[in-house]
């Protein structure tokens, strides 16, 4: 438990996180000569060990920090096994690799890959360490999980990756059965007492591998050894088996806590007790608390397991359960095809014009929406006792989910969504200074809890109660069209309302370290805009609206990725037949890449609508396309374009669609169509 | 005991981010957590951060917090008791 000591390697131009990816990647795919069709990671810190150090010496240049990012973890796998498909990072706190995985098999049960490279990673760094301890949730001890004198966790760091496929190879170790999301909507850091959410995800995950309680033969329990998980998690499985689990243990007085590594750890560890017939006891827990009513296995065992449990909980209530078993013991439930629109059914949008009626009309009139607003206004609609300790990315997220929650004039949305490229930057910025400042004495434990990538989505389900799946992705600068993707991946059947946010803030210190395309921004070199778009989306066969469905996610690096995006669309008769308007996202930081794309596409398209190269209005940050998805329903409402966009004559959409494409490093495309 | 209580609540409303709450409506023997300032675990950690960086005084165990949170009072006597700042 705690430091990885095995050599990573001499590649000291990546940060820890990376190289530790790099080596558990490398394990799940030797002996697979083919690249995987996605790379699908939960990581909740990316390189940041190394910006810890970059900032406290000061460096100004950004091409430092280019592995700072969450994305870069991810990316940098997908490129060294040949991946040309998504590289999805998954960022909701400790159940970020639990999480990646559960996409990845909706991935896989979809039929949209055949092989899906998916864990978690996270290197030990100070922001976590002296977070925790600020949180006085690290037992000096060491962790002892369902310990009466439990007083903690141990942080630790590692990397844990599943290849997972749905070949029928001879090579199968276990089979992911099925899994379950939930969250608790309620409490940033503390989880539900009578552990609501976690019974919710466990709960969820038997519904999904056609499971009973009765099945499950092992459970290998979140078990932090923090005085309230273990006891939440106690109350929820008792409550799940009626006072009468199975076997369980936590692996982490053993392991430590690896945070965005451990659901992978724990699925990986899952798979070699069903395969191997060994079921690991509950390392240094000398005495069970009988509060929780739970007896864990004090010495391992030999024997065989049918399925296995494994759960995993986050800051956020953030909760994911996973259903692991021998390969071809239980039979899958037949699956429904999903239809795949969503129905919009409210949204908004913040740029430097404001909110969203503000920023459509200043496109009417051809004035400038790029910016950034003050944190009076963007906080001027949100009680100011609710969002006291909530700092600029958070405020953005929940004025979001408020302005189209209330547009939808709908019920609560049941799930959240929401992407961002960098996170909650201020927080970050904000605890990591004060913590040099003090010589690493007095950091805050209400930045550290504010600091993870999934706090705003996580505000935004305590505030309306929303207990479904609460996933936040960050991929730079297509973020927004990866929380897309996971919605439509694991809330396929969503009747109920779900939100949808891309938002980032720009950070005046850190945002041009880390966005490249701040300084390479032509309209507005390094001026420092944000904002973002949300919608409210259902599948209910009754709504009626604009719908919106992901097309295409592919790396750039695919050969003949510009064709293998027109297939995607139907060809090019269908495209000049669906769409009046193409809404195309080129990053400065990429702008001549690009641009190269964009014509290839018109060339091959034949495509004569008109254009909007939105990111020279939005100016530049990660989840601009957010904004631009609701400036197309909002033109599609209407039936026209601003003719100051569209060109003199050209402004009507004549009933068809836009199309929504991202461009640079990867190609991704967005259907948005009229009712 | 009266000065430092001021203090207290001015470090509260300051540290909390409490900006709508003015010292004059602080009860200080009012209940700490849960009570009608929305104060909760993560207040009462970025508080016990401030009262060992301001005073010297550690609080990291769960029994001696929560009787040191019940109120306002409770916490000043705990600080006076403490601190090296008031030993005489």
């Amino acid at each position: 438990m705690g430091e990885v000591k095995t050599a990573l390697g001499q590649d000291d131009s990546l940060p820890r996180t990376h190289q530790l990816a790099i080596q558990a990647a490398g394990q799940a795919m030797s002996g697979c000569t083919l690249p995987p069709d996605a790379v699908i990671l939960g990581t909740t810190t990316g390189g940041i060990l190394t910006t810890e150090t970059l900032l406290a010496k000061g460096e100004k240049r950004p091409e430092y920090y280019q592995y700072h990012g969450l994305t870069s973890v991810c990316e940098e796998i997908a490129r060294r096994h040949g991946c040309t498909g998504p590289a999805l990072t998954v960022s909701t706190a400790c159940s970020s690799s639990a999480a990646a995985i559960k996409i990845a098999l909706e991935m896989l049960r979809r039929g949209e890959a055949v092989r899906v490279l998916a864990g978690g990673v996270d290197s030990l760094c100070r922001l976590t360490y002296f977070g925790f301890n600020s949180l006085q949730l690290v037992d000096p001890e060491g962790s002892r999980p369902l310990d009466k004198n439990r007083q903690g966790m141990s942080v630790a760091e590692g990397a844990a990756m599943l290849l997972l496929t749905v070949e029928k190879t001879d090579t199968i170790i276990a089979e992911v059965l099925g899994a379950g999301l939930s969250c608790d909507a309620y409490h940033a850091a503390a989880p539900h007492p009578q552990g609501e959410g976690a019974y919710q995800a466990m709960r969820a995950a038997l519904n999904d591998a056609g499971l009973s309680p009765a099945d499950i033969g092992y459970i290998a329990l979140h078990g932090t050894g923090t005085l309230d998980n273990d006891l939440a998690e106690a109350r929820a499985v008792n409550k799940l088996f009626d006072f009468a689990p199975p076997r369980l243990s936590s692996l982490k007085g053993a392991m430590g806590h690896s945070l965005g590594a451990a659901g992978a750890m724990a699925a990986v560890i899952a798979a070699l007790i069903v395969s191997r017939d060994i079921v690991p006891a509950n390392t240094r827990c000398q005495k069970p608390d009988p509060a929780l009513c739970l007896t864990p296995l004090t010495t391992p065992l030999n024997q065989p397991v049918a399925a296995v449990l494994s759960n995993s909980f986050g800051f956020g209530g953030n909760n994911a359960s996973l259903i692991i078993t021998p390969p071809g013991r239980f039979t899958c439930p037949e699956r429904p095809a999903a239809s795949r629109a969503w129905t919009i059914i409210g949204s908004s949008c913040l740029t430097g014009a404001g909110n969203k009626d503000k920023t459509m009309a200043a496109l009417r009139l051809d004035q400038p929406i790029a910016g950034a607003l003050s944190l009076a206004e963007i906080s001027a609609d949100l009680p100011a006792r609710a969002v006291r300790r909530l700092k600029r990315l958070p405020r953005i997220a929940l004025a979001l989910a408020a302005a189209a929650h209330d547009d939808s004039a709908a019920s609560n949305p049941k799930a959240v969504f929401m992407g961002t490229g960098w996170g909650a930057l201020s927080e970050t910025y904000d605890f990591l200074k004060r913590l040099r400042e003090t010589e690493e004495q007095f950091p805050s434990p209400t930045d550290f809890v504010g600091s993870v990538h999934n706090g705003p989505a996580s505000q935004i389900a305590i505030r309306y109660n929303s207990t479904g799946a609460n996933i936040t992705t960050s991929g730079g600068d297509y973020s927004f069209e990866q929380a897309l993707l996971s919605a439509d991946l694991s809330a396929a059947d969503s009747e109920q309302p779900i939100l949808i946010i891309g938002a980032d803030e720009g950070h005046p210190e850190l945002s041009p370290l880390f966005d490249k395309s701040i300084s390479h921004s032509q309209n507005h070199p390094n001026t420092l805009v944000d904002g973002g778009g949300a919608l409210c989306l259902t599948k209910n066969s009754k709504a009626r609206g604009t719908t919106i469905s992901p097309a295409f996610y592919q790396s750039a690096d695919k050969t003949n990725v510009i064709a293998a995006l027109l297939r995607s669309l139907d060809g090019p008769e269908a495209l000049r037949a669906d769409y009046g308007l193409l809404l195309a996202g080129i990053p400065a930081s990429c702008r001549e890449q690009g641009e190269a794309q964009l014509a290839r596409f018109t060339a091959l398209s034949g495509f004569n609508a008109p254009i909007i190269d939105y990111r020279r209005l939005t100016g530049e940050f990660a989840t601009a396309s957010a904004v631009a998805t609701v400036m197309a329903v909002d033109f599609l409402e209407k039936g026209t374009i601003p003719p100051s966009l569209a060109g003199q004559g050209r402004s009507s959409l004549k009933g068809k669609g836009v199309l929504l494409l991202g461009l640079g490093r990867f190609i991704t495309a967005v259907r948005i169509k009229a009712p | 005991m009266d000065e430092l209580i001021k203090e207290l609540k001015i470090k509260l409303i300051d540290t909390l981010n409490l900006m709508d709450v003015t010292p004059d409506d602080i009860d200080e023997n009012a209940q700490f957590v849960g009570g009608e300032l929305g104060i909760d675990s993560i207040d009462v950690l970025e508080m016990v951060v401030m009262i060992e960086k301001d005073y010297q005084v550690t609080i990291n165990n769960k029994e001696i917090g929560e009787k040191v949170f019940s109120t306002l009072t409770a916490l000043a006597e705990y600080i006076n008791e403490n601190s090296s700042r008031f030993s005489p």
